[in-house]
């Protein structure tokens, strides 16, 4: 295994047939990152975003318009893809349909020359890592979803790759399956410790599976860090909307100042919260910006609560939560709670808010705005 | 507005039973679900409904009168498809134009353009009138699938996995959006989804649906605190429930439940509950499968006394919070977890269910037989019911 | 992708010898072309240099029937795309909707018309035709040119068919829409262009039928295929009249691809691809 630089990254296609909207037209704009070696990172973000485009590229599959990619401190920009020592797991399985399962997986080694019982030795090495012992002689039209998607893992991991590459390769699979694949992923991760860069679109599975998460949107990279630093500390307002589900919620509010005290009030709503003191050296009465708040950090308050009454407009039984959802001005504040009183549309409940895990957002860039040390 | 009644509802697709026996009644103005796993036959339950099939044995009727052989267009229903069947050639205002253009609920174009602007100001779509299907994207589609059903003042609303093809947090915002809607439908509802929270946060009452039966009918909270069975308790609730599979050794009033992890057999004494320990008594329960919400389950990465020992399986995030899964050997034990925790796979794990809140099944039939605190459980789920 | 200087010497080796192809395949139809220019004397001459008349052209076209054979062929030829379409769009229907035991080997079978070559059926059906008393005539013809025409148009039309999912159907019903409405102006629209790329296809494959009026018409019904055998005379080979006879038969044809080209790959090929 090896680590992975992209440096100042650039991509622009000529012929736009792609109906990307890019910044300036690059589908990738200055893209730096720096894997270590044997780290599990994602690349996460909306469909268009640049990911897979970049994943293309560190693979071979796409040329690089400006800028250098290493592997260690190799530079590879003119390798072939056959030369680059990378394991390829795409989103559309690909296999090959006269080949049998165990033929599948060995078809690279074959084609390299590797000698018979060195094949079989590896094939039988890998096959109970990915749980496809059973499934060796089989053909791939007759597997399941999950199955093709082990045997596509494993035909990845036989050629003891530096890099494993896998784009979204689990968003053909249903729900349940999609869980159990993560896990499964997640184990085998863990044993082979293999560099790995993960592209995906679903912040739940790069969330669950990474050590760090590069968070890209029209090319750009928004932030590069662990699980809980793009949850905790997201550094501007797509990145806080974007990780969490049910999503941060985002309100614009204006800042006031009454007897000495800031509050958060928003147009169009009798909801204030009062804003906590580290906030104070950043901001004065009548400053707008966004502020963010998480569903599981908005409370309902008891009976002394000082925090003001709202009305409910949505109430969600879940089972083993209860989400209300309440209006203010043009957006619904979402709160999860697991109070087991039920409460419908139209009562009033007192709001609280934590208020340590509050963010600032910058109204017109987006940029968090952080408090000053 | 009508309320609907199922008979005995028979329905064979070649050798295959879709329907075996479906019998239901749905009040009127009643947002009902029907809830189950894939092939279950909510799908063709619905079909039934609108007249797009016809039972082979059984009744349907609306407000007592048999519908069994009426044609689609003559029951006024309105109905959105888990794939939208928009008409491709006809833009967004003629798709949900269409129903009121046709000859039996011919409309006047101004009452049209009243009904359809304000259907796509309810579905927020004002400004895709003119586009059409091809582009739109998948949310979008939703969005003038259902408006094309809402121009409708129909007998009832049909929705067929509405949700089904947006992604995650598109399909939790429309969720949301739909609760606030529901007041305002003024119609009788069957809503068809596999998805527990839709039929949780949307359902006046839910029907569990199986193989082309019905397993269970009944509110949200009757559903999910006492199930009918094991598949019921299974479908309700992320992560799944924990079913343990145990003995029950009763000597004098004490009462402890045996289970094996890992191939140690553990004893816990079971918290006194009249209710609980009568019905043991009374079947000389010996065996049981013990079901606990993940929630309900304490764990340490430190020894404790009276916690059992099992290994540590995955770490997964699910959202606002995580799960653990234990491997115990025969059995996986899952359990609710804060984000961001350092979890070292393969680890050992030391376990506490609380008893106190578990649901005692048969371990034969796996049916319910009886749960902890059941006279307030049921007091207050049926107390819900009333909307 | 990463060597473009090779890239583009195998693109001009490519287009190298697609030229050589075109030429190749060409030729014939450009000389015969040029011969229907060509006065008797000169038809033998193998230069592209010659003194151009258009006398075979006035003989054919003015001074012999050959307006006749024209409208013969189309009436068979569009007579009998017509009966198809009226007849197979509903089959094809059938075909994509319906569930009835045996139902691809139907199908097959009926694809499997066009593979069998004319010539092999050609005499049983002589007989037959002979006895039917429709030898010879226009309905003898369309009816045995469906055999040409049908299996194509249901192939195309049922993969249309088959592509429109069936909810919208079930959508239109519960919109209010009576069976026909629901077939006329919502399913037609959609297959149009499946429906008429394998209609225009079927109408030049019927136009160039040789064998079937051949052998099944004489006098009576005289498609301009046959008709253009009259040129080889019984003493000589008047080739320049046969020329343009050959010529101006192929127009219809070459005139209808051309207009269809773009819809023809794209018609024929988007119904039988399933994602």
């Amino acid at each position: 295994m090896a680590g992975l630089t992209l440096e100042h990254l650039f991509k622009r296609y000529d012929n736009s047939g792609k109906k990307k909207k890019t910044v300036n037209d690059y589908a990738v704009n200055d893209l730096n990152l720096k894997c270590e070696q044997g780290e599990f990172v994602a690349f996460l973000g909306p469909s268009g975003c640049g990911k897979t485009t970049t994943l293309r590229m560190i693979a071979g599959l796409e040329e690089i318009t400006h800028g250098n990619i290493y592997i260690d401190d190799c530079l590879i920009n003119n390798l072939q893809p056959k030369d680059r020592k990378i394991g390829l797991a795409f989103e559309d399985y690909a296999m090959y349909p006269p080949l049998d399962v165990y033929g599948n997986v060995a078809f690279n080694l074959r084609a390299k020359g590797v000698d018979k019982a060195e094949i079989d030795r590896r094939v039988r090495e890998i096959a109970p890592l990915m749980q496809i012992e059973d499934l060796l002689e089989k053909m791939p039209v007759k597997l399941s979803g999950g199955q093709k998607q082990r045997v596509n893992i494993a035909r990845a991991i036989i050629r003891e790759p530096e890099i494993l590459l896998m784009d979204e390769p689990l968003s053909h699979l249903d729900g349940k399956s999609r869980q159990a694949m993560r896990i499964e992923i997640k184990r085998l991760i863990n044993k082979i410790k293999c560099t790995t860069v993960y592209v995906t679109h679903d912040q739940l599975e790069a969330m669950s599976l990474a050590d760090r998460i590069a968070i890209i949107n029209f090319g750009v990279l928004q932030q590069f860090g662990t699980p809980t630093e793009v949850y905790d500390d997201p550094a501007n307002e797509f990145v806080a909307s974007f990780i969490g589900e049910p999503p941060m919620n985002i309100l614009e509010t204006k800042i006031i100042k009454r007897n000495g005290v800031f509050f958060f009030s928003f147009e169009n709503s009798n909801l204030e919260i009062t804003v906590p003191q580290r906030y104070y050296s950043v901001i004065h009465d009548g400053f707008s910006c966004k502020v963010g708040v998480r569903p599981m950090d908005v409370m309902i308050g008891g009976e002394d609560s000082k925090g003001t009454s709202e009305q409910i407009a949505t109430f969600e039984n879940l089972g083993d939560e209860r989400r209300i959802g309440i209006h203010v001005g043009n957006d619904l504040l979402m709160l999860i709670t697991e109070d087991e009183k039920r409460y419908k549309s139209g009562d009033i409940i007192k709001l609280e808010v934590r208020g340590e895990k509050t963010h600032l957002f910058d109204i017109a860039t987006g940029a968090r705005i952080r408090e000053k040390p | 507005m009508a309320r609907i009644k199922f008979e005995n509802v028979k329905k064979t697709f070649g050798k295959v039973y879709a329907l075996d026996g479906i019998s239901f009644e749905i009040h009127d103005n009643e947002f009902f679900v029907l809830f189950g796993p894939a092939g279950a036959g909510k799908t063709t339950i619905l079909n039934c409904v609108a007249g797009i099939l016809i039972p082979d044995e059984g009744t349907i009727s609306f407000n007592d009168q048999l519908m069994n052989l009426v044609d689609p267009a003559r029951r006024n229903v309105a109905m959105v498809f888990e794939n939208y069947a928009l008409y491709p050639n006809m833009t967004v205002y003629d798709n949900m134009a269409s129903p009121l253009r046709s000859k039996l609920y011919k409309t006047d174009e101004n009452t049209i353009k009243e009904k359809v602007n304000g259907a796509a100001k309810m579905m927020k779509m004002e400004n895709l009138l003119e586009r059409l299907p091809s582009q739109l994207s998948n949310g979008q589609k939703q969005r003038v699938a259902m408006g094309r059903a809402l121009v409708r003042d129909p007998n009832v609303f049909l929705m067929d996995e509405p949700l089904a093809h947006l992604d995650a947090k598109l399909r939790n915002a429309m969720r949301t959006e739909l609760k606030e809607m529901q007041a305002s439908l003024g119609s009788t509802c069957i809503y068809v989804t596999h998805d527990f929270m839709e039929a949780m946060a949307l359902g006046d009452r839910i029907a569990i649906i199986n193989k082309g039966k019905i397993i269970q009918v009944g509110s949200g909270d009757e559903i999910y605190y006492m199930p009918t069975n094991e598949f019921v308790a299974s479908l309700m609730g992320e992560p799944q429930i924990n079913i343990i599979p145990s003995t029950i050794k009763a000597e004098g009033n004490k009462y402890d439940l045996c289970f094996d992890v890992l191939g140690k057999e553990i004893s816990m004494e079971m918290p006194v509950d009249e209710k609980v320990m009568a019905k043991i008594d009374e079947l000389d329960l010996r065996c049981a499968d013990i079901g606990i919400r993940p929630q309900h389950i304490q764990y340490s990465f430190e020894k404790i006394e009276g916690y059992f020992k099992a290994t540590v399986y995955s770490y997964e995030s699910i959202g606002n919070k995580s799960v653990i899964i234990a491997d115990c050997g025969d059995y996986q034990i899952r359990m609710i977890a804060p984000n961001g925790l350092r979890v070292q796979i393969d680890s050992d794990i030391y376990i506490s269910p609380e008893v106190e809140k578990s649901i005692v099944f048969d371990s034969g039939s796996k049916k319910y037989i009886v749960r902890y605190d059941e006279e307030t459980v049921k007091a207050f789920a049926t107390k819900q019911e009333v909307r | 992708m990463m060597n473009t200087s090779k890239q583009r010497v195998l693109t001009a080796l490519m287009n190298i010898l697609l030229l050589i192809y075109a030429v190749f395949a060409l030729f014939p139809l450009l000389w015969m072309v040029m011969i229907s220019f060509k006065a008797d004397t000169e038809v033998f001459t193998t230069t592209f240099i010659f003194n151009p008349t258009l006398a075979n052209y006035k003989e054919v076209l003015f001074r012999s029937n050959y307006a006749r054979y024209i409208i013969d062929s189309l009436i068979v030829s569009g007579g009998a795309v017509l009966v198809s379409v009226v007849v197979g769009v509903p089959a094809a229907y059938a075909l994509a909707r319906y569930n009835f035991p045996r139902k691809e080997e139907l199908a097959f079978q009926i694809l499997s018309f066009k593979f069998a070559p004319e010539i092999l059926v050609v005499l049983p059906l002589f007989m037959l035709y002979q006895k039917m008393g429709l030898y010879d005539s226009y309905i003898g013809l369309i009816w045995v040119y469906q055999l040409i025409s049908l299996p194509l148009l249901i192939w195309v039309v049922r993969g249309y068919f088959e592509d429109i999912s069936v909810e919208i159907e079930y959508a239109a019903q519960v919109d209010g829409y009576p069976w026909y409405q629901i077939f006329f102006k919502m399913l037609i629209p959609l297959i149009k262009p499946g429906l008429v790329s394998s209609a225009l296809l079927a109408f030049i494959f019927a136009w160039n039928s040789f064998t079937f009026p051949l052998i099944l018409a004489s006098s009576k019904v005289y498609p301009v295929t046959v008709a253009i055998t009259k040129y080889l005379g019984t003493d000589t080979a008047r080739y320049g009249n046969l020329a343009v006879a050959a010529t101006v038969s192929a127009l219809p044809a070459i005139i209808f691809a051309l207009f269809i080209q773009k819809h023809l790959v794209r018609g024929l090929s988007f119904g039988a691809v399933k994602g």
